[in-house]
């Protein structure tokens, strides 16, 4: 399938969105997935928040919404990490993108873009990163209920901002899970089967 | 007598790195053997094991890395981003549905959830019927099935196995008078983590890692990581060897391009993979069925939430099964909680305070993984020349396959409900949480099939299968009942992508002993097949 090029950014996209997902756009699970795996600290070097104002691979303006998603979508809780200010949520979206195939990180981008710029039709002209929170709140609740193609979208950008933040080992004493026990466990190794007898 | 010594930990694996660091190969080398398997999954570690123990010179090639479980670190995302393939993200065309796959040293068995499941007689029966498998009738299948159980230590899950989200789903079963059953797994003392899907670090997983993978190397087999077949090579109807491609698994540059010469070519690819080697390399194929038939096996999660804490990610990953369904409509269902990412992969997710209560009940969670029997309508097909080519997976539920997704969904959340779930999450795109059974159908309505079941429930699968399908007839199969390509003698397919038709259970045991057949077969014929003579 030819790509085409970020040249057809057009706003002429907000009158309907189909034509993006003819294009493949909705690659909500290849980007869950990678989200997962980019995000892992322990492999890629955690990176202590707040990071430098600077990202090797997300462009400002995906950083503003992606701030703002990460804002809204998991605000200060009690007993939990700031996803901003602790966990290195958008680092690690930063690395995940870093890793991404260029087909990948090329839709990812229009992700962001169409996202970012989606709610001039119902938010009068006004952009996601600069919605107040209930506005962005409601913003987010509605497309995850509007057409197939605003369920895919809103479900790729949450998943990856949330799987982002939820991996970090810090998050898991508030959910009270135990993460890897084997070690702590002090579990022998069984190493290899014996063989069958003939 | 041969000397046969197991390693006590690891197996004898070639990597990118040793080519490297090798200056007698050099950037191009050419190796010889009486056998060349491609993959080493589940069909291919049987098929090397077996044929290394009868004498052959066998080469495994695997495409993905040496991941030794000593180095596992149950973290889901670990293993994620280094075994599964495309980190987890390999989907079909309208993403939204994954395609699940290890590619490591021992395949997609190295991160199963260990559930092992002899289907019923029905199903080998249907395939000696309708196509021609007289082999594989149940009755000359049995001592295979025994033989891998005892290699996998197949048990049926013992009391200290069945954890607190399989005592919900038991609950719930009891009240509504379905039947359930214990799961059978590989897996030997169980250790209880709950991390399966990450890989087994203390090796009490019977994946191919553990089990027929050392056997094989200690009969002699060779075995390389980090190593793409890219064409299976044939003169005048025969395979000659195999082409292939060792990168550096890191970066994925190349290290060196490997030719192998060898009368026999076994492909073990896996379902998705098989098929597009063979299309790749321009295999003979009258049926024009090769790639076409994909069955996935789709299933959702039900999640649901009690009034109490569960804790359900601990212990056995899958405790018991539903199998009320299982004869009648192809359902089937796993309990079966894994780490809080695996909520994220749910529909639900919500947004702002809503996320972060959803996630903080992770502890009151159990989960019910429902599977339905698809109609085996996908297809899979490698678009482009063999280099710069790429792979398509077209899979999109069919109104019934749809309704049969919205049917297990429905009667997972019900089972939960009946064991006093206080709501249940449903796996839709959509934001659908339920809090009265009593709601349920009204909600489940909200979900509309819509453009092709497109970004309606979050299916995955895990169990892909039928690619290349096995039968008497080469106009309407892709091999032959030996499991040999039609028109192409020596080209031998061992993996899930041989079944006939979409299968109601979970693959892995079949996979294996529909391997140990046709690695039975190659033996049997072995005089025909090796006429440049073999060592053995
Ligand atoms: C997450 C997960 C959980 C599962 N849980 C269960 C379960 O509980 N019970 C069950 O019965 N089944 C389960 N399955 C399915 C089961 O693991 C598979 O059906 C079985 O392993 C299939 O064996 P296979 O040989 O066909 O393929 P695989 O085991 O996938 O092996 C194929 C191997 O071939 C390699 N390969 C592919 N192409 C090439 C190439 N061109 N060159 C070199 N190497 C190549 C791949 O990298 C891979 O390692 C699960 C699968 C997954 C992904």
């Amino acid at each position: 399938m030819r790509q085409q090029d970020f040249s057809d950014r057009h706003p002429s996209f907000m009158a309907g969105l189909e034509p993006l997902s003819r294009r493949g756009f909705l690659r909500g699970s290849v980007l869950a997935g990678a989200a997962l795996s980019a995000g892992c600290a322990r492999l890629l070097g955690r990176k202590e928040a707040p990071e430098a104002l600077e990202y090797e691979h997300l462009e400002p303006n995906e950083v503003r919404t992606l701030r703002r998603l990460t804002e809204v979508l998991i605000p200060a809780s009690e007993g939990l990490p700031s996803s901003i200010e602790e966990v290195p949520t958008l680092g690690n979206i930063d690395s995940m993108a870093g890793k991404m195939p260029p087909q990948t990180r090329e839709l990812f981008g229009l992700a962001l873009w169409v996202f970012e710029r989606r709610p001039m039709v119902s938010f009068s002209f006004t952009r996601f990163s600069n919605l107040d929170d209930d506005d962005a709140l409601e913003y987010i609740r509605s497309m995850q209920q509007a057409s197939f193609f605003e369920r895919g979208l809103t479900t790729t950008l949450k998943t990856v901002v949330t799987l982002n933040y939820w991996r970090d080992e810090r998050t898991w004493p508030a959910l009270d899970y135990w993460g890897p026990v084997t070690e702590k466990w002090g579990v022998t190794r069984l190493g290899n089967a014996p063989l069958p007898r003939a | 007598m041969r000397n046969v010594n197991v390693p006590r930990d690891g197996v004898p694996v070639t990597q990118a790195k040793d080519v490297a660091a090798d200056p007698s190969l050099g950037k191009k080398f050419r190796l010889r053997a009486d056998v060349v398997i491609v993959g080493s999954g589940g069909g291919g570690s049987v098929a090397a094991y077996e044929l290394a123990k009868a004498g052959l010179d066998v080469l495994v090639l695997e495409s993905g890395r040496y991941y030794p479980s000593s180095r596992f670190t149950e973290h889901l995302g670990d293993s994620m981003q280094l075994i599964w393939r495309d980190q987890a993200g390999q989907v079909n065309t309208s993403a939204d549905v994954v395609f699940a796959e290890g590619q490591c040293m021992g395949g997609s068995t190295v991160i199963g959830g260990c559930v092992m499941q002899h289907p019923p007689d029905w199903v080998f029966q249907r395939w000696v019927d309708n196509h021609g498998l007289a082999d594989l009738a149940p009755e000359k299948l049995a001592p295979y099935f025994n033989q891998v159980g005892q290699e996998q230590q197949v048990h049926v899950n013992e009391s200290h196995e069945i954890n607190a989200c399989a005592h919900k789903v038991i609950q719930g079963c009891e009240r509504m008078g379905f039947s359930w059953q214990p799961v059978t797994r590989n897996v030997k003392r169980c250790a209880l983590t709950g991390h399966c899907l990450a890989g087994c670090p203390s090796d009490r997983k019977m994946s191919a890692l553990v089990t027929h993978l050392p056997w094989a190397s200690a009969y002699g087999a060779r075995m390389f990581a980090d190593t793409q077949v890219t064409q299976v090579r044939t003169r005048s109807g025969r395979a000659t060897g195999v082409d292939a491609v060792v990168m550096d698994p890191d970066s994925g540059s190349e290290v060196a391009r490997m030719a192998v010469d060898a009368e026999v070519v076994v492909v073990a690819g896996g379902a998705i993979q098989t098929p597009m080697l063979l299309q790749r390399s321009q295999i003979s194929d009258p049926s024009g069925q090769l790639g076409k038939n994909l069955a996935v096996q789709p299933f959702t999660q039900a999640l649901a939430e009690f009034p109490e804490d569960l804790h359900a990610f601990r212990g056995a990953l899958v405790g018991v099964q539903v199998d009320e369904f299982f004869d009648t409509d192809g359902y089937f269902f796993y309990s079966g909680l894994a780490e809080p990412e695996q909520m994220l992969a749910q529909g639900y997710l919500g947004a702002g305070q809503d996320h972060i209560d959803f996630m903080k009940k992770y502890k009151r969670m159990a989960a019910l993984n429902a599977f339905s029997i698809d109609e085996g309508n996908g297809e899979v097909q490698w678009e482009g020349d063999a280099v710069n080519g790429s792979k398509k997976i077209k899979w999109n539920p069919g109104r019934s396959e749809f309704e049969n997704v919205k049917r297990t969904a429905a009667l997972a959340a019900r089972i939960f409900f009946s064991a006093g779930a206080s709501r249940v999450y449903l796996p839709t795109y959509q934001h659908l949480a339920v809090d009265s059974v009593f709601d349920l159908d009204q909600t489940l309505d909200q979900v509309d099939y819509g453009l092709n079941g497109m970004y309606t429930f979050r299916m995955n699968s895990f169990s892909a299968q039928g690619t290349c399908r096995m039968g008497l007839d080469k106009y309407a199969a892709v091999v032959d009942p030996d499991g040999e390509c039609h028109e192409t003698k020596g080209l031998f397919v061992a993996d899930g992508s041989l079944f006939p038709e979409p299968m109601p259970a979970p693959p892995q045991w079949t996979v294996q002993v529909v391997a140990k057949h046709i690695a039975n077969r190659i033996l049997e014929r072995r005089d025909g097949l090796f006429i440049q003579g073999n060592s053995a």
